[in-house]
């Protein structure tokens, strides 16, 4: 078999590995990648679901205790007042940015390896942004009141402060919230009408046609679309680099050692790259070959995905280093003892665990034999999202616990409210993701097609240009 | 009154060639249905440039400028609040929403005019879902439409199947509900 062969090595090792194996027909690749959806949902499958159910159900509850009792069921203190909530907030959103990376810069840059992939990252971009801005909402205090962030005539005539970061996070997060769902949606819409046309049954038929608006694949249609998913990508790209920017600025634009560093902004983006590759990579593993999308999510993907991932990893150790140059060169003395207090306080333990996790754990991807291992690259990930947790976690609440007067020092612990928002957002997240992988297409079934066919062409003219 | 013919091609280059033989006929109400764009549909068809960047453009920079007097009328002007001594009306800080709010009424601006404006969306009956095989337009097959006036419906056909067409059908307008 052809397939077999190219799974391997390749024979030329400037030859890169294949982003498509085989060449297969429109409708046996249709009928592959739509699987998934069409086809029957196994057990499994809903045990899963039921467990990330299980977890949202924690969640909820949690939500509720907070809404109802309180925030003081919270660990929070003062001077911790930002804690787990904060924590899961960055973390979440940080994670985020990978789908729109994938999917917007990747495309813009012509990267082809994105094309099978971006579908995936997308969804995932929406639900960790989901989960990301229910945090600051119910860190309010008063949640109810949420609209309260937003301006509108009020009859307290007081409006929001725009000359503060946090309500430029309340429409960095709306916005990039509102445009991926956009751009998703639109990316979305040839495949949902593929959808209609595929299903069997005629309940699936009317809903996917209503959710594919009537798109009939008309080239006066196509035209508009091309160009119009083509900007949409060209607006995202600097949006996707803003949010994190902005999300930064809450930190660093303050006061507080540890926090007040002009290295934030970039380094936040690159952290929020890195955490959201880690977190592409650790659900797109196990679901390439649960779905059996090996043939179009390929080593050439695993492999791409891990050079990223190491070299955002290596910004964001840059990062780590250069918060100790600016605080040794500053001579503050507060800040130098931020530093000094990560690596010998009393939350050593987490520091050393976060740069094993951040620092060390990437370096194995320097490998490409360990790059092109589900199971290396799928622990690596993992262990790359709980780092980046507790980054943030380091930055967010230990920089809180020794500010300036050691008379307020305060050390902070989390309660069973803040564990179960922390776990039951991943629960939740699973839960919509799983629902996601068997309801919608999670591979762009119009975009393969066109992948192949560009592949074909491209074959085709090195041919001729080998014959000529 | 109007017919839809509408006629199913096994190659993209047979086609583009139907499409411009119809066209050369003085045919103007011509489709192209296929599940993947298709290179050289646009000149095929006469298609004029889209004017889409246009909307973006527009858009985005009336969000820009709404986020900015947003900014600038509610705290530099209406509710001055003195907060480390900055001017109430201070541009550096107005940068960021003012940024978000551009992207965002653009993205708005380009999704609500594609589907509701471009498209014409929803609609989810159209004369050239009443054809049971154009379901094969979304997944492997490649269709031509042409909108004719209903005596002419079946020259069109013949000249379609004279062109390569693998299947042809006529549906009448008012066919679809």
């Amino acid at each position: 078999m052809s397939t077999t062969a190219e799974t391997l090595e390749p024979a030329d090792p400037l030859e890169p590995l294949p982003v498509l194996l085989g060449r297969p027909g429109d409708r046996e690749l249709t009928d592959s990648l739509l699987r998934p959806v069409l086809s029957p949902k196994g057990r499994g499958w809903f045990l899963l679901v039921a467990l990330g159910a299980g977890l949202a159900g924690l969640f909820v509850v949690a939500i509720g205790v907070t809404f109802f009792v309180g925030v003081g069921t919270w660990g929070n203190n003062i001077p911790v007042a930002w804690a787990f909530g904060i924590t899961d907030f960055v973390w979440w959103i940080g994670i985020g940015h990978a789908g729109t990376l994938i999917s917007a810069i990747l495309l813009l840059f012509q990267q082809r390896w994105r094309t099978s992939i971006n579908r995936f990252a997308e969804a995932m971009t929406l639900f960790a942004v989901m989960m990301a801005g229910l945090y600051p909402i119910l860190h309010l205090g008063r949640p109810w009141m949420a609209w309260w962030l937003f301006p509108y005539p009020s009859t307290l005539s007081i409006w929001p402060n725009f000359k503060s970061a946090l309500p430029w996070d309340v429409f960095a997060i709306s916005t990039y919230f509102t445009v991926s769902f956009l751009f998703w949606y639109l990316g979305l819409l040839p495949d949902l009408a593929t959808l209609r046309d595929r299903a069997a049954s005629r309940a699936r038929r009317v809903v996917y046609g209503i959710l594919s608006f009537g798109w009939r694949g008309s080239a006066r249609h196509w035209q508009h679309y091309r160009i119009g998913y083509l900007i949409l990508a060209g607006l995202a790209t600097p949006l996707v680099l803003s949010v994190h920017t902005i999300v930064s600025f809450d930190f660093a634009i303050s006061q507080l050692p540890g926090w007040h560093t002009t290295i934030f902004p970039p380094y936040f983006v690159a952290g929020a790259i890195f955490s959201g590759f880690a977190m592409v990579l650790t659900l797109m593993i196990p679901a390439r070959k649960l779905l059996g999308f090996e043939q179009v999510v390929t080593a050439r993907h695993l492999d791409n995905m891990a050079k990223v991932t190491l070299a955002t990893g290596l910004m964001v150790a840059y990062g780590y280093v250069m918060e100790h140059f600016f605080a040794w060169y500053s001579h503050n003395t507060y800040e130098a003892f931020a530093f000094w207090n990560r690596w010998t306080g009393p939350y050593r333990g987490w520091w050393y665990l976060q740069l094993f996790c951040n620092v060390v754990v990437p370096q194995l991807l320097w490998f490409p034999r360990l790059r092109r291992n589900p199971a290396v690259l799928f622990v690596a990930a993992i262990l790359i999202n709980v780092g980046m947790w507790l980054e943030r976690f380091m930055i967010v609440v230990v920089s809180l616990t020794r500010d300036f007067l050691p008379s307020s020092w305060k050390m902070y612990g989390p309660t069973w409210v803040d564990w179960s928002l922390l776990i039951g957002s991943i629960g939740t997240f699973g839960m919509l993701f799983l629902l996601f992988l068997r309801f919608l297409p999670p591979i762009p079934v119009f975009e393969v097609k066109e992948l192949r066919r560009e592949l074909e062409g491209e074959a085709h003219g090195r041919h001729e240009v080998a014959g000529s | 009154m109007k017919s839809y013919v509408l006629g199913e091609f096994a190659a993209e280059q047979v086609l583009l060639d139907a499409v411009r033989g119809l066209r050369g006929r003085g045919h103007a109400r011509l489709d192209l249905h296929t599940p993947v764009p298709v290179h050289g549909a646009e000149e095929a068809l006469g298609l004029r440039r889209s004017t889409v960047p246009i909307v973006a453009l527009v858009a985005g920079v009336t969000g820009a400028l709404s986020g900015y007097l947003l900014q600038w009328w509610t705290v530099g002007v209406d509710f001055p609040i003195n907060l480390g001594n900055r001017p109430p009306h201070s541009p550096p800080a107005f940068i960021p929403v003012t940024f978000e709010l551009g992207v965002l009424f653009s993205a708005v601006g380009i999704f609500a005019a594609l589907l509701f404006g471009y498209f014409a969306f929803p609609r989810v009956h159209h004369p050239v879902f009443e054809v049971e095989a154009f379901r094969s337009a979304s997944v492997d097959g490649l269709w031509l439409s042409a909108q004719v006036e209903a005596a002419e419906a079946d020259a069109v056909a013949a000249e379609l199947r004279r062109m390569g067409a693998r299947q042809v059908s006529i549906v009448p307008e008012e066919a679809a509900p």
